[in-house]
């Protein structure tokens, strides 16, 4: 036979033998028979010296061609019989997919400390630093520096948990504000000041749920040569709408307390009702003067908001005592 | 302060308005509205008819036929009362009036007549209690003998809109109906109606003497009103002292008690006679008693201040509650209005001291105008000589100092320094005005400030007069720019902490500042750890609460033990928090500790072992916070009270002590509620936070490492850590990591002796190590451990 009639047949026969080859041996044993040492392709190729050499060219494209083409049918059924067996392979490393992933557990910050990290992070955005104090702290600091006065009803013991330490006529007690931080950052720093103050405070009241005798406040104080009521106002409408939620409508109602005038609380439209959310006012000249400021120079405002209140408000917690109790179960909820 | 808006219309003519507008208004003036709603009668289609006839009923001998007026006409009544003849104004039901929720009113025939509807009493109509005898008008029912056919529920007062206003502690002046209404009066630019009352006088024959002895009343005001006859109030002024949360006594009693709600002064009526002539004030004695209204003795102390008579015998405790003795009772003729001035702060402890707060004491504490006494008193007399039928007798008065009104000068660049904006004089003197500040001059303002207003002292608070006036939501708002510098370093550390804390799967707690001392006994603490010396607090809540906590093991302890009850073991908990220690210092020392608990089992996935934590995880966790904060931290074995003895370590920075790791005692853990091993840390976080150098970054090297095991034999009482210690230092800069993989004993090693193995990685920065550098710093690595440790080199890889 001549050789484009060999190779002609080669290439009509042999598709069907790679197609029909199922395991890798079978395979081999074709890729041998058809491009092997003893196949008809390499026969050709010896033959192709003894061809007329007018038709050698020609007759070596040829081998090249069918060579080329069966040699890519051989490696495409090669990767099909490969992926076969590794499959079959896996079948016994197969794994019951809907079982539980595998991991360490991430614990949780406290949902306390998760409100009291997003309040500070919004008003250092805005200029603010922080500074923390004492919690056993002097009646001088929580009531008087304050000018909250002596015959205050919040002294008595009936609002106000007293320890038992050092000789101070006025009593050491536990803090019932993170006010006191005003009057001490105040001492230690000259103006201009813009300072938030995170804490736990204490009172007299029995645990139910709405009162605890340990709770947590943000103290904030702004004060520097020009700052109004606006600013005020301004600042503590910019957090609200952090805190709650970009479309937040707040208003300022005149409130009374001994250490700003005037004096105001912040209620915010929430869940379809107005809630009070902290109170505030402009620092009341007579703080100034307890700490060595001129109130003639310096404004500045001041407020304090309560952080059990704000998580209550923004997760609907109906009971204060879930925040209190560290139960797991609550927790988790808030990794 | 409660009250109904019709009181208040006596003060200022409001326009018909909706009830959410008010309390909007006086809530924009800082008033807080507790409570607003609509009060409607309960009963409709009563109207006010005039009894023109009364005749007995031809066959029935307790009823009688009456012939009344009902404007439309004379109707024909059947009524069973006999408290009436012609003449009385009386409700009247008529056909299709409805009586509570479902008593129509229909034309009845009775004996042989036909009742054309129902003449009214009290009980009827759900005003009172009165079911003896139908309503008489009349007099007592101001409007209604002007009224006969019209409504009657506009006569008792329906409908009406009831308020419950919450007043700042600042405000004593708007604890009273005409607080509110100028109040009101200013936001919605109505002028207040003030009456001055009348009183035609009949001077005393024998004159009150009063002689005051304690400058803690500095004025003290009478005014006697003879000829009285004690009984009951009128309808309306019971419905407003009931609506206003007073429970109507007498008409004397009532009297003041209306007074007091409706212009704000409390007074007392003394009886006259009981009373005696003379009056007095003074310090109470220590020990002394008194029985007071509520028929109770009660002992006074001497910054107590008292009302005596003529032999010095108490008969009020001063501006609290008056004495039984000369209380008005139903024979009284005459009686002394006392009308006073208090201190303030005594009202404030007495009567707390005494548990006697009252409307009266509410008021005195706060402050009172002390110009308003003679006024107050004049009131309460006009209201008994026109509802109990008395005279006008003298007037009294000691007012040693006379409290001049305030005046401030208010430069009206005050507004634009505390608010932001201008107002101008004109603006500003209006605002002010309207709240009855007399004020002239154009900048600065020459403010008189009304002396019932003890809360405005200086420009300040005149800014907020003006703020308030002006409205809060008037004052355009501004976002601050502050220069406060950020996150400081201890914030930034300590939020670092706990990032590192919740990745190792602890779940952040926090407990309470105060503990019990018996928290203390549960630990096992020794008797001379400082941590016993708790500081009491001196009013705890509860005995569990009496101590502020030295250590944060009881919170974190207490909350394992409530989370295994509620069926959760496999726990991890953190705090971060201050204790509290006794220092030199005025306050305690107050250092933030930290501290974790873990409890249970880990790892017990499925087809693996679950197995106990232990101290290693303890030390792990320790171990993460030192490469955390980059501070070299060393675990020293240590044995303390309440730990297990071989299962606890100290915590060790440059040689100083910060804190314990270890497992409890399996007999502490049971008594304090906890199951298995119980690991528990606390460390003093300042030494960890200490604020670290910038770290330089060290670039890693590119060239291969050599890395090699060596097992080593050694004393069974050669800590690993010490080991490891050695072999830092016996290394050069080269060694990249050393860590011990194995720690055995049994076969093939001594009696008494362990095994520990380590695996070492040598690399260079600049080069690849070559087997000749390597085998020298082997050897003197195995040299230094088999001599420091009493070792010998098992194997090497």
């Amino acid at each position: 036979m001549d050789i484009r009639e060999e190779l002609q047949a080669l290439s009509e026969s042999a598709p069907a033998r790679i197609a029909a080859a199922s395991t890798m041996e079978e395979l081999a044993a074709a890729e041998s028979d058809i491009t092997g040492k003893k196949s008809p392709v390499a026969a050709a190729r010896r033959m192709l010296g003894k061809i007329d050499p007018d038709q050698r060219r020609e007759v070596g494209i040829l081998i090249k061609r069918v060579a080329v083409s069966l040699q890519r049918d051989i490696d495409a059924r090669r990767s099909v019989l490969l992926l076969a067996e590794e499959t079959a392979d896996l079948a016994a490393d197969a794994i019951d997919i809907t079982l539980p992933g595998r991991g360490q557990t991430v614990g949780t910050h406290h949902i306390i400390q998760q409100v009291v990290d997003e309040i500070i992070d919004i008003f250092v955005a805005l200029g603010f630093t922080v500074a923390r104090g004492p919690e056993v702290e002097t009646s001088f600091y929580n009531f008087t520096a304050l000018n909250i006065p002596d015959t205050h009803p919040s002294r008595l013991e009936t609002d106000t948990l007293y320890v038992d330490y050092g000789d101070d006529d006025e009593g050491v007690l536990l803090r019932t504000h993170t006010s006191p931080m005003q009057a001490r950052y105040m001492e230690q720093n000259d103006p201009p000041v813009y300072v938030v103050v995170p804490g736990k405070v204490f009172r007299s009241d029995p645990l139910d749920p709405t009162h605890s005798p340990v709770f947590h406040q943000v103290e904030g104080l702004a004060v520097d040569t020009d700052i109004t009521f606006g600013d005020l106002k301004g600042t503590l409408e910019m957090f609200a709408k952090q805190f709650l939620g970009k479309d937040t409508e707040v208003k300022f109602i005149p409130h009374y307390f001994p250490f700003t005038e005037p004096s105001a609380e912040m209620h915010a439209y929430s869940n379809g009702r107005w809630l009070e959310l902290l109170g505030c006012g402009m620092v009341n000249p007579a703080v100034f003067e307890n700490v060595g400021y001129d109130p003639s120079v310096v404004t500045g405002f001041a407020f304090g908001m309560g952080v059990e209140r704000l998580a209550m408000v923004r997760h609907g917690v109906t009971d204060l005592r879930y925040l209190l109790e560290n139960d797991f179960r609550v927790l988790r909820q808030f990794v | 302060m409660k009250f109904p808006l019709s009181w208040l219309r006596e003060f200022i003519d409001i326009p018909d308005i909706e009830i959410a507008d008010i309390v909007e208004a006086f809530e924009s003036l800082g008033h807080e509205v507790e409570e607003a709603y609509e009060l409607n009668a309960a009963f409709s289609g009563v109207i006010v008819g005039k009894v023109v006839q009364v005749a007995p009923h031809p066959n029935a001998d307790k009823v009688r036929v009456c012939q009344v007026d009902i404007g439309s006409g004379v109707s024909e009544i059947i009524c069973g009362a006999w408290n009436f003849e012609a003449g009385a104004y009386v409700p009247v039901a008529v056909p299709g009036a409805v009586l509570g929720d479902d008593f129509t009113i229909t034309q009845r025939e009775i004996r042989g007549i036909v009742s054309n509807g129902m003449i009214c009493s009290e009980a009827e109509l759900g005003l009172g209690d009165d079911a003896d005898g139908i309503m008489v008008l009349n007099d007592d029912y101001p409007g209604s003998t002007d009224a006969v056919g019209t409504d009657f529920a506009a006569i008792v007062g329906y409908p009406d809109l009831y308020f419950d206003i919450s007043i700042t502690p600042n405000r004593p002046d708007c604890m009273s109906v005409v607080g509110l209404a100028r109040e009101l009066g200013a936001r919605l630019d109505l002028p207040l109606v003030d009456r001055m009352p009348e009183l035609d006088v009949v001077e005393d024959a024998v004159p009150l003497t009063i002689s005051i002895q304690d400058d803690r009343c500095p004025r003290f005001t009478a005014r006697t009103v003879r000829g009285i006859s004690v009984g009951e109030s009128p309808h309306w002024m019971r419905r407003r002292l009931s609506l206003a949360g007073m429970r109507p006594i007498n008409n004397v009693v009532d009297a003041s008690n209306y007074v007091m709600m409706e212009l704000g002064h409390p007074s007392h009526a003394f009886d006259r006679l009981r009373l005696g002539d003379s009056i007095g004030v003074r310090r109470a004695v220590e020990g002394e008693t008194i029985a007071t209204l509520d028929d109770l003795v009660r002992t006074l102390v001497a910054d107590d201040i008292v009302v005596v008579d003529g032999v010095d015998r108490p008969v009020s405790i001063g501006g609290i509650m008056g004495g039984a003795s000369t209380e008005v009772h139903a024979e009284s003729v005459e009686v002394v209005i006392e009308s006073a001035m208090w201190f303030p702060p005594m009202i404030l402890h007495s009567s707390k001291r005494l548990q006697l707060r009252s409307e009266a004491s509410a008021r005195f504490e706060r402050g009172m105008d002390p110009n308003f006494t003679m006024t107050t008193a004049d009131r309460v007399a006009e209201l008994l000589v026109a509802h109990a039928g008395g005279t006008a007798g003298s007037a009294y008065d000691v007012y040693p100092s006379p409290v001049e009104p305030l005046v401030i000068e208010y430069p009206l660049s005050e507004t634009r320094r505390i608010l932001g904006i201008d107002l101008d004089t004109s603006t500003s003197t209006a605002y002010l005005e309207k709240l009855d500040f007399s004020v002239t001059g154009d900048d600065p303002l020459r403010v008189v400030v009304p002396t019932r207003r003890p809360d405005v002292q200086r420009p300040v608070d005149l800014v907020e007069e003006l703020a308030r006036l002006h409205g809060f939501a008037s004052i355009p708002g501004r976002v601050v720019s502050g220069t406060g510098g950020g996150l400081p370093a201890d914030i930034i550390a300590e939020r670092k902490l706990r990032r590192v804390l919740t990745a190792l799967g602890l779940n952040e707690a926090m407990t309470f500042a105060f503990i019990g001392h018996q928290d203390l006994d549960v630990l096992r603490l020794a008797e001379n750890d400082p941590r016993r010396d708790a500081i009491d607090v001196v009013n705890p809540l509860r005995d569990e609460e009496g101590v502020m906590r030295t250590t944060l093991l009881p919170g974190l302890i207490k909350t394992v033990a409530a989370n295994h009850a509620r069926g959760f073991v496999d726990l991890g908990y953190f705090e971060i928090g201050k204790v509290f220690l006794r220092s030199g210092g005025a306050l305690p020392a107050q250092p933030d500790h930290l501290g974790f608990i873990l409890t249970g089992e880990r790892g017990g996935d499925i087809g693996g072992e679950a197995r106990s934590v232990d101290v290693r995880d303890g030390v792990g966790i320790i171990e993460r916070l030192s490469e955390t904060m980059r501070v070299g931290l060393a675990i020293e074995p240590a044995v303390e009270s309440g730990f297990h003895p071989g299962r606890c370590g100290q915590v060790v920075i440059d040689g100083q002590v910060i804190g314990t790791v270890g497992e409890l005692r399996p007999s502490v853990a049971a008594a304090a509620g906890l199951k298995g091993r119980v690991v528990i840390g606390e460390l003093a976080l300042a030494p960890l936070v200490a604020a670290a150098d910038p770290w330089t970054l060290v670039p890693p090297s590119s060239y291969p490492p050599v890395v090699f095991d060596l097992a080593f034999e050694t004393g069974a009482d050669v800590r690993a850590g010490s080991v490891v210690q050695t072999i830092r230092s016996a290394a050069g800069p080269e060694l990249e990591s050393v860590s011990i993989f194995d720690v055995y004993s049994g076969t093939g090693i001594g009696e008494g002796r362990i095994s520990i193995a380590v695996r070492l990685s040598l690399r260079a920065a600049d080069r690849t190590l070559t087997e000749s550098e390597v085998t020298p710093m082997r050897k003197s690595i195995v040299e230094a451990v088999e001599s420091g440790h009493d070792a010998t080199l098992r194997g090497s890889v």
